[in-house]
């Protein structure tokens, strides 16, 4: 409704008015944090975390979490070692992963090393990740 | 890629059905279906290629379709128009975005 009344303040958002099949490959081309306005939260090197985590925003984890993460869009950098449950609908992974994941798209990094089920919609493997496991498209 | 003459290559075109299993000393390029086991140095699937089967290989290039069973000792590359299902085997693995991977995925030597 408000696309209709206000036109001039579009050309500044970058919205996606693009919704044929073709959506598919550019779906993950954006940089993650463009599309969301809030900062990131962080789980710096050294740090470890135990339990469940949930966000709405971005995740970027470089330390080691234990636990379940529920977030819009997670990061797990190259330092960064998750135990357990990701649900999540952007996911990239750096670093080591551990557990079972629920996600959309999903980009595995050339260092990364990641075990468990897979859930996914659209997924990218770099050469040289290191994964295995149970995948399954939706 | 196709060229003629080629020693220890196999060829299939679009269109052709084979069953059986085959052992191939150098290139496989498949366009057609096989059914059965294809080993080969080499093994390329273009996107209209199928193999239902057994499929082992160093380097395996999948733009069609692969069933069942995968087992690449160096490389194995998965095309945004691939499709793989069943167990697969690697030692060095890439998936574009937008291929199809539904099974179980194992890397041949994880400690590297």
């Amino acid at each position: 409704m408000q696309e209709q009344s206000d036109n001039f303040s579009q050309s500044d958002a970058p919205e996606e008015i693009d919704s044929e099949p073709v959506e598919q490959n550019f779906r993950s081309e954006a940089p993650v944090r463009s599309s969301i306005n809030s900062k990131p939260s962080i789980l710096s090197e050294g740090f470890t975390f135990e339990g469940t985590i949930v966000s709405d925003g971005v995740l970027n984890i470089s330390g080691t979490v234990r636990g379940t993460v529920t977030a819009k869009s997670i990061l797990i950098d190259s330092t960064g070692q998750v135990d357990g449950e990701l649900n999540t609908e952007n996911l990239v992974i750096k670093g080591n992963l551990k557990g079972d994941v629920n996600c959309d798209d999903l980009n595995v990094g050339p260092l990364a090393h990641v075990t468990g089920n897979i859930n996914y919609k659209y997924i990218h493997i770099q050469r040289g990740g290191k994964i295995s496991g149970k995948f399954n498209k939706n | 890629m196709a060229e003629a003459n080629q020693q220890g290559c196999l060829f299939v075109g679009e269109g052709v059905v084979l069953k059986g299993n085959f052992e191939v000393p150098d290139i496989a390029s498949i366009s057609g279906i096989v059914e059965g086991e294809l080993t080969a140095k080499q093994v390329i699937i273009e996107a209209t290629g199928i193999v239902r089967g057994k499929l082992s290989g160093e380097s395996i290039d999948i733009r069609g379709e692969v069933n069942e069973y995968i087992s690449s000792t160096r490389s194995l590359i998965i095309r945004s128009t691939g499709k793989v299902s069943g167990s697969i085997n690697y030692s060095e693995i890439e998936i574009e975005k937008g291929g199809h991977l539904h099974g179980e995925l194992h890397n041949l030597n994880p400690h590297s």
